[in-house]
């Protein structure tokens, strides 16, 4: 047996650490409540033993206050009005409870105790039994949970600065602080900005010129149309939608990481629904059930057809261990449902379901059924117990007539392999017949028997009479390799013919094309269990489809079990029209905050996939729901939504801080000021390469591979797989696509994008850190491919600008970072590049001509100055760091 | 740069005074949004920095830094630590005890017992039995705690691995490097905090993964030191940088950003970039030096067995560790190349094969640590992700299959006891039976050898918090501790 060390996702062991922020003096003035105060540090500590479960310890059910005073085995628990005499505290001040290493924090105690000693009071009438209360009023009146309702856009004093509602919004709050909006950035800092933001490219300086040149009022509003008809423009934006949706070209789970081949069409699926502008709600629809809007069976798509069933690719982003049959196929299958689950609720939900796998959420109204019945939304595609392997998912894309031209190429080729079969064998018997006449006349007499061992049977299932003839006459046993030899001038020339011939056929079949997919079998639709403790082992009852029940209070289902108009259950479909109906609280809101953090640095809620009690809590919570009211309005197009914030005041400003702003924000949440940020992983590569004037401009199709070399590093090429590691790298244009084209193994990550954070996929990835360190630092200085980048990139200033330093240095600036040197930059710039243009015909001297043949401007010191200079603007921090 | 948030006390007192320092701005809004006063509050105010600047750890540690030789692939210890005279007695007869087979060769074990070809000896005054393929791990005996009862419970090596050195078997979590030098940051802000020294021959199993920072941001996964040169990565200037035209880049690249600082005065993100120039600079000389062995005495070359060609590579290797955590570098490892212990067959030729290479030089490791006084704070650890089992699993040529259920690996320095025996397996060495230390016992120790508590060292995701022990009921192996918990 297998021993698998299973984890099983386990909240409960979360503590909180954050209850006590709140000032000491507040508290006495506090009245304490059990739904208020004292329920989530039960809830979250001591509900799982004492109430939740079908044992109940102790006959101490804690769910409710009046359980408390009545008490269990030992009594009761509290006594209103008297900590001091109350059980439950000696029990909780002893350690005693909770068992095993956790316990209550002094805070959570003296919340317990202070709401003893003033009564024990509750908000309000407690129901008649502990399950009816399934969420308190606190529960279900949280922030995220209530309904979109836009806000009036409110008054402020600088109308003058206010552009768009947003503004409004923003200044509002600034006002309130006395502050107000930064002055606006100049233009070339705004190109920059719009470039990376929208493009993830930096401008080139006849962009740069022709946007400063454009004096109109309208300039900034057509560069934004401008960019945002780029191609490039979803290559930039289907990135983030990768990050949070867990692409990756690879199965990860165990150490195979086996490769998905065809993963890439989602990944054009996405860049390509960018590019159009679908409607998000239609992106979402198709990505959680474009199966179910497709007609079976699946036979001569139609492009939009073959789209809708590629967005299911979605939700096949997840690690799926179950090709690798040295797993636990069964813990492996639940892992892509529970990863799967992840996925959606982390994206979509801004929540943490998954918390909810093993028990009900510990701090967010989530039940342990309503993560089974999101789990029963999506188990009929998955259906672990008739698992289809990530092979037996593919969809071929084949149209019929392919498929038929396919099925007679193999006829034509059996035919053909038939025929070359019967003409070796009559080779064969000639030869045979050869050598059968000149044997004895009493071997001749068994002729048949020979005819038939060297003819029909092969040697293991030859008679012993046979062996023993063939054996002491063995020039008699002919084969293939003997006709070789025998008329080799004829073998050869039908061979020749034969595999020309098959080549021929071979030619005309079309290459079969697949999709990864998700899709139901019809009529197959397995029962979904409430697993105790999230196990597989431990099924309960069975529970239906449906949404969070805290949003649901016995109206119709959102999700029925089955769409009878529908082959299949229609569940999914069910559900992505439920969350897209433009009234579900968290879609929009989720959304509208990822946009914006992807703009501004940081979402309106700084923990964009948690919108529950543990994350944070909006820092402008009208005008995150007046965004997702409009975004849901203005029919969930994302350019539009773009443009409305970046046609901004809030997205124009500088990004300089000033003192006053400092004092009352440091931390930039009022938004008085653009936040810097530093490029990410893919910006910095794609941006070093369009500098050099490298970038590979094709869109789509298969990624780059990536592979170890033998020291562990990661680089764009093909493993040679021999013992010492080698590979082979890919050069030149080829392997200069933007990095999205790099293939994202979830095990391997290229080196140059993995140093800057590059998202790791485990299973999706809410949000990318952005650190600072040496390695960095020496990639700049010393790696072979970004020094050959520089040097590229001085070869294409020369040629852009002849041999003119003063024009290289400002051609090179222009291109690298969007600017103009100053004078005396200019004169300091021209200095460095004298002093290396010396150091290198000084070294240049001193080489040996071995060394010199490795250093490919030896002969050259004034390019190799340039090559020194254009590495200084690649690593420098105006190049870095957007502003 | 100034928030330590390593731990979620300190956490808890940044948020506490950013809150007040914000005029109470979010928790008033936040108090009136939601409607009661004691609600579990989280305004997370800035995305958190993250430094390698040292932190202090929650009690007294006594380790302050640790060189880990990972045996990667299962190093017999029914041949090297846990003398089973029981099977030798009863080798070739048919074993009848409970058995679990894990690994996907499970089919070829036969169900012969196979005593070990070697012989035990008492080593040292503590008389610790260990095999006579380890005479140098024999001589510090004295100084190690020997542990016989591990338990990974993972029969794959992929999974026993990530499980030993991450904390749980699945992948994409941050490696024991990291969770340490996360919550403790460096003492030489010129070196890597967390090095790792790969073989001459080839990676480990799972490669880079080994070493990856996971979830946690980048600047605390490993950096891999070579076994030849370039050692370090990137870190030398190519010929054409060499010497004053790199230095009059770094003092140009360096003017140029601190104008470009004027301009943006006050951003952290910025004076960290310029800094992390410096330390790059500083590390080209810095990790120069510490790499540069050729200054060491002929004795200590000697002592690490650089004199033979059969221990040269991983001596170099063990003593450029000891070079580095000299130098306030916090954690070492030392990798084989892929699965060199795992012996399923022709064990009788491979393990002698593997000892030679590395017996010497572990041992000259501890004695060379302790000779300089460096022992009583820096953790040596000598183990893999799995033992073997005790019966045949290849016939031709022999060999012994995965066992996870009781396998044995040693200790030194760091606050371990010396000449000590911890746990033991059951008479035919095919599960632990007493004292038994599971991979994130073994990391709750780790951490509170280093004064963590492993409950409050901890990384914020947005979704949840995490720990090296994720929640296991992880608990502090007392009986190895010099200076036991009360």
């Amino acid at each position: 047996m297998r021993v698998f060390n299973f984890n099983m996702p386990c909240c409960i062991l979360l503590v909180v650490v954050f209850v006590g922020l709140v000032p000491a003096g507040a508290d006495a003035e506090v009245k304490r409540t059990f739904e208020a105060d004292v329920r989530p540090i039960f809830k979250s500590h001591c509900f799982h033993c004492h109430g939740e479960e079908s044992k109940t310890e102790g006959n101490l059910d804690v769910r409710l206050a009046r359980f408390l005073v009545s008490g269990g085995d030992s009594g009761p628990a509290i006594v209103s009005g008297k900590s001091g005499t109350s059980f439950l505290i000696e029990r909780l001040e002893s350690g005693e409870m909770p068992p095993g290493e956790k316990t209550l924090s002094a805070t959570e105690l003296r919340v317990i105790k202070e709401w003893i000693d003033q009564g024990a009071r509750t908000a309000r009438p407690e129901p008649a039994n502990a399950d009816q209360l399934e969420f308190t009023e606190e529960e279900r009146t949280f922030w995220s949970l209530q309904p979109v309702v836009a806000p009036p856009v409110p008054k402020v004093k600088a109308a003058e600065r206010v552009r768009t509602p947003v503004d409004a919004f923003v200044l509002e709050r600034l006002e309130r602080k006395g502050l107000s909006f930064s002055p606006d950035a100049d233009k070339r800092t705004l190109i920059r900005r719009a470039y990376f933001d929208l493009l993830g490219l930096p401008p080139s300086p006849e962009d740069v010129d022709e946007f400063l040149a454009d004096e109109g009022p309208d300039a900034w509003s057509r560069l934004l149309d401008q960019l945002l008809a780029s191609e490039h423009y979803g290559e930039r934006w289907a990135r983030h939608w990768l990050d949070v949706a867990g692409y990756a070209d690879s199965d990860g789970y165990s150490e195979k990481d086996r490769v998905r081949e065809s993963a890439y069409k989602y990944r054009d699926y996405v860049i390509r629904s960018f590019n159009a502008d679908k409607p998000f709600d239609q992106f979402l629809v198709e990505q959680l059930a474009g199966d179910e809007l497709v007609r079976r069976p699946y036979h001569d798509l139609s492009e939009a057809d073959k789209d809708r069933l590629t967005a299911t690719g979605f939700l096949r982003n997840g690690p799926d261990g179950t090709s690798d049959r040295s797993v636990n196929q069964d813990i492996a299958r639940n892992e892509v449902i529970a990863d799967t689950i992840n996925i959606v609720s982390s994206s979509l939900l801004g929540l943490s379901v998954g918390c909810a796998r093993c028990h009900n959420h510990r701090f967010d109204p989530i039940t342990h059924v309503d993560y089974h019945r999101m789990r029963a939304i999506f188990e009929p595609a998955f259906d672990w117990k008739n698992w289809r392997s990530p092979e037996e998912r593919r969809l071929s894309l084949w149209s019929d007539a392919q498929r038929q031209l396919s099925e007679e190429i193999s006829a034509e080729l059996k035919q053909a392999s038939n025929e070359r079969q019967a003409q070796i064998k009559r080779h064969l018997t000639e030869a045979l017949e050869i050598g059968i006449a000149k044997l004895p006349a009493d071997v001749q007499a068994k002729a048949d028997i020979i005819r038939d061992a060297v003819l029909n049977r092969t040697r293991k299932n030859r008679t012993p009479e046979q062996i023993a003839i063939l054996k002491k006459y063995f020039a008699l046993d002919v084969y293939i390799g003997t006709l070789s030899q025998l008329y080799p001038d004829r073998y050869q020339k039908e061979l020749k013919e034969y595999n020309k011939r098959v080549a021929k056929i071979k030619a005309r079949r079309p290459k079969e094309d697949f999709v990864r997919t998700l899709s139901e079998i019809p009529g197959k639709v397995p029962v979904t269990y409430l697993f105790r403790r999230g196990s597989h082992t431990q099924p309960a009852e069975e529970v239906l489809p449906g949404g969070l029940s805290v949003f649901t209070r016995g109206d119709q289902p959102v999700v029925p079990a089955n769409n009878p108009k529908l082959e299949t259950t229609g569940r999914r479909l069910a559900y992505a029209k439920h969350l897209t109906n433009g009234a579900h609280p968290l879609t929009g809101r989720v959304l509208v905050n990822r946009i914006w953090m992807h703009h501004f640095g940081r979402g309106i809620v700084a923990t964009p996939s948690d919108f529950g009690s543990q994350g944070d809590r909006p820092t402008h919570p009208e005008l995150l729901d007046w965004l997702a009211d409009y975004f849901v309005a203005n029919g969930w197009r994302l350019k539009k939504f773009h443009k409305l914030l970046m046609m901004s005041t809030v997205y124009r400003q500088e990004s300089v801080r000033t003192e006053a702003l400092d004092e009352v924000d440091p931390d930039n949440q009022l938004l008085g000021r653009t936040n810097l940020r530093r490029l990410d992983a893919e910006t910095i590569r794609d941006s070093v390469l369009t500098v050099s004037g490298n970038l590979n401009a094709t869109h789509y199709g298969p990624p780059m591979q990536v592979t170890a070399n033998g020291v562990g590093q990661v680089v764009i090429g093909t493993p040679k797989n021999d013992r010492e590691g080698r590979v082979i790298e890919l050069k030149g244009n080829a392997a200069f696509r933007r990095s999205i084209y790099v293939q994202a193994r979830r095990t391997l990550k290229l080196d140059m994008l993995k140093a800057f954070d590059s998202p790791t996929m485990t299973p999706n990835c809410e949000q990318r850190n952005s650190s600072t360190v040496a390695g960095q630092s020496l990639l700049f200085m010393n790696n072979v491919e970004l020094l050959s980048q520089s040097e590229i990139f001085a070869a294409r200033v020369v040629q852009d600008v002849g041999d003119d330093p003063s024009a290289q240095l400002r051609r090179a600036w222009r291109l690298a970072i969007a600017s103009e040197p100053t004078a005396e930059q200019m004169e300091h710039n021209l200095a460095f590049l004298s002093i290396q243009k010396k150091l290198a015909a000084q070294k240049a001297r001193e080489l040996t001509p071995e060394e010199a043949k490795k250093i490919s401007f030896a002969k050259h010191p004034e390019k190799q100055a340039l090559a020194i200079f254009c590495q200084f603007l690649l690593s420098n921090n105006a190049f870095l760091y957007v502003d | 740069m100034q928030h330590d948030l390593h731990t979620s006390l300190a956490r808890r007192e940044f948020l506490t005074s950013q809150v007040m320092g914000l005029g109470g701005l979010a928790a008033t809004w936040l108090l009136a949004q939601d409607g009661y006063a004691a609600d579990p509050v989280k305004p997370m105010l800035e995305r958190p920095t993250f430094d390698l600047t040292p932190k202090l750890p929650h009690v007294e540690p006594s380790a302050r830094a640790m060189i880990s030789i990972f045996t990667s692939g299962g190093p017999s210890q029914i041949d090297l630590f846990d003398p089973k005279p029981e099977v030798d007695k009863r080798n070739d007869t048919e074993y009848t005890g409970e058995l679990k087979l894990g690994s996907n060769m499970a089919a070829r074990n036969s169900r012969k017992l196979l005593g070990s070809k070697w012989k035990f000896r008492r080593y040292g005054e503590s008389g610790i039995e260990m095999s006579e393929l380890l005479p140098h791990i024999g001589s510090v005996a004295d100084d190690i705690t020997l542990i016989r009862s591990m338990q990974t419970f993972n029969s794959a090596h992929p999974t026993a691995m990530r499980a030993i050195n991450s904390g749980r078997p699945r992948s994409g979590r941050p490696s024991l490097g990291s969770w340490i030098t996360y919550a403790l940051g460096t003492e030489n802000q010129n070196l890597p905090s967390f090095v790792v020294l790969t073989a001459e021959d080839g990676l480990p199993l799972d490669r880079e993964l080994n070493w990856s920072n996971g979830f946690i941001p980048s600047i605390y996964q490993g950096t891999v030191i070579r076994s030849r040169e370039p050692r370090i990565l990137d870190l030398n200037a190519p010929l054409h940088l060499r010497g004053p035209a790199q230095r009059e880049w770094l003092t140009f690249l360096n003017q140029f950003n601190r104008e470009h600082l004027k301009q943006h005065p006050g951003e952290n993100d910025l004076e960290a970039r310029i800094a992390s120039y410096e330390l790059a600079a500083r590390m080209q000389v810095a990790a120069k030096e510490a790499l540069d062995i050729s200054s060491e005495s002929v004795a200590t070359k000697k002592l690490y067995g650089l004199d033979q060609e059969e221990t040269r590579e991983f001596g170099s290797r063990c003593l450029i560790a000891r070079r580095l955590v000299e130098r306030g570098v916090r954690f070492v490892q030392l990798h084989n190349a892929y699965q060199q212990w795992d012996h399923h067959a022709g064990i009788h030729k491979r393990l002698p094969e593997m000892c030679r290479k590395t017996d010497q030089p572990s041992a000259a490791l501890v004695k060379d640590l302790k000779s300089r006084g460096l022992l009583d704070t820096t953790l040596v650890h000598w183990g893999g992700e799995m033992g073997r089992l005790p019966i045949i699993e290849m016939q031709k040529p022999i060999g012994r299959d995965h066992n996870p259920y009781g396998f044995s690996m040693w200790l030194a320095g760091g606050g371990v006891k010396g000449g000590h025996i911890h746990g033991e397996t059951d008479e035919l060495g095919f599960k632990a039976i007493h004292d038994h230390v599971t991979h994130f016992d073994y990391h709750a120790t780790l951490l509170h050898l280093f004064g963590l508590d492993h409950r409050e060292v901890l990384f914020e995701r947005s979704t949840r918090q995490e720990r090296l022990t994720d929640g296991q009921p992880a608990k502090i192996v007392n009986g190895i501790l010099k200076n036991p918990v009360a």
